[in-house]
């Protein structure tokens, strides 16, 4: 995609179906001004993805955010820190399966 | 001599808002900043997948105080996108102006904040709240409300706008215009303002592309890309505006950016104000929580916010959303903090980092 002149990284997400996992790259070309919006199906069990860092910087904190959240996991890089303070990383609030208002707990 | 790890903050005058930095440094120089974000995360993602719709806006604007009707209206235009709803014409030029009178009294509280972030005491703070406190005040009274107006609505606005709108506005702008050559004298021939943001932290435009800064940073660094130019929405294609470049990519040209963007939205406001009917039709439907009829796809709504490009993916359901995807402006550009702040005096990262124009509530969502 690089190469075609989608030189901005506009934004990473994923989407939890249940039956699967979806991850998402918004792309966008400055010259021509075309966006481009890639969609990747993952295995909910055992997400993997490989990390576009060496492609685009803009991917360091949403990699980081997608494993924090989705609990997807990036191959390729270290990831030393997760994005937000203090979360637990067992448990990934924007899955389905993680309840709104009951209460979980944070890592010590 | 020996590297020393300091942290900044969360609770730091020059964060605005709740912000830890954790800074290595070599006497005065920094050798690393490593931002550490989410004190201020509130699960917003989440919390609109389990609210209807026309629940969500007022969560919406909370997410940058400072320009809560951008917000506001990035999300009410991606609802009315899933739902089909067509924007009345003169709802559209009414929004364009609300829109930018909110961009200017951001940008102004920016202008005032930054001074008084680089030791500039208190006159261009005090300057800018008197001029954007006018702002205010004009859009407290079209909306109803001072800080959070909720003003959307789909199709249109909350109310009809006041009946001496029109005059008041083109009084306003005519202050503003007259009041902005004051600022050029003030910051632009102020030593220490130009000592403290002339050079200071650098970003060269292909890594401004590739870090993927948007807004006034992006376009400080050399690159035009302006939403509303690239893929206008409501009445902008039919207005004349320019997009403002600046090519050195230091902190005193993000300043200037934000500067000429202020007179270019006077512009923007006065053409617009000349174009709109007189007795227009501007209230949308009321609140009704209902979903859309047809279940559409994917939703991706882009707008230019003060700060930068906002973006919202969404996957709409029947009665809720079943998720949204929130693209913050600040949230990347606090992401190229680490790469300006390296190899600069301790100073000056307030420096920096008052010049991206954080919203943390924005970053942590």
């Amino acid at each position: 995609m690089k190469e075609r002149g989608f030189d901005y990284l506009n934004k990473i997400t994923a989407v939890d179906y249940v039956t699967h996992l979806e991850v998402v790259y918004v792309l966008y070309n400055t010259s021509t001004k075309q966006m481009e919006v890639l969609k990747v199906k993952l295995d909910p069990n055992e997400p993997e993805i490989d990390t576009i860092i060496h492609l685009y910087n803009a991917a360091d904190w949403y990699e980081r955010e997608l494993c924090e959240m989705f609990g997807i996991k990036i191959n390729g890089r270290k990831i030393k820190r997760l994005l937000l303070e203090e979360w637990n990383g067992v448990e990934f609030p924007l899955r389905k399966s993680f309840v709104w208002g009951k209460e979980y707990k944070k890592a010590v | 001599m020996a590297v020393v790890r300091i942290n900044v903050g969360p609770v730091h005058p020059s964060t605005h808002g709740v912000l830890r930095l954790v800074v290595d440094v070599d006497g005065d120089t920094v050798k690393l900043v490593e931002p550490h974000i989410g004190f201020l995360h509130r699960g917003v993602e989440k919390l609109c997948e389990t609210r209807m719709y026309m629940q969500n806006p007022s969560y919406m604007e909370k997410l940058d105080y400072i320009a809560p009707l951008s917000w506001d209206e990035l999300y009410v235009a991606a609802v009315e996108q899933a739902m089909g709803i067509p924007v009345k014409e003169g709802a559209q030029y009414a929004r364009v102006i609300l829109l930018e009178f909110q961009r200017i009294a951001s940008h102004l509280l920016w202008m005032g904040t930054l001074a008084s972030d680089l030791g500039q005491m208190f006159t261009t703070f005090m300057w800018a709240f008197r001029d954007r406190s006018k702002v205010i005040k004009l859009l407290e009274d079209v909306a109803g409300s001072r800080m959070f107006y909720v003003n959307m609505r789909l199709g249109g606005l909350y109310q009809p706008l006041p009946k001496d709108f029109k005059e008041r506005s083109l009084a306003l702008i005519d202050y503003i215009e007259k009041t902005m050559p004051e600022y050029i004298e003030i910051l632009d021939k102020n030593e220490i303002f130009l000592e403290r943001t002339k050079g200071i932290g650098v970003l060269s435009k292909e890594d401004a592309i590739n870090y993927g800064v948007s807004g006034p940073v992006l376009r400080a660094s050399g690159v035009k890309e302006d939403v509303r130019r690239s893929q206008p929405y409501y009445v902008y294609d039919k207005l004349k505006f320019d997009v403002p470049v600046k090519y050195n990519g230091d902190s005193f040209d993000r300043y200037k950016v934000r500067f000429e963007e202020i007179l270019q939205s006077t512009k923007i406001i006065r053409q617009c104000l000349s174009m709109m009917p007189d007795d227009a039709d501007v209230v949308g439907a009321p609140i009704k929580l209902i979903g859309p009829a047809a279940k559409p796809d994917t939703i991706i709504t882009r707008r230019e916010l003060p700060r930068g490009e906002g973006l919202i993916y969404m996957i709409p359901d029947k009665q809720k959303p079943y998720r949204i995807s929130l693209r913050s402006p600040t949230f990347v550009n606090l992401s190229v903090l680490s790469k300006l702040c390296d190899g600069v005096k301790f100073a000056d990262i307030f420096s920096i980092m008052g010049s991206l124009d954080l919203v943390l509530a924005e970053i942590d969502r």
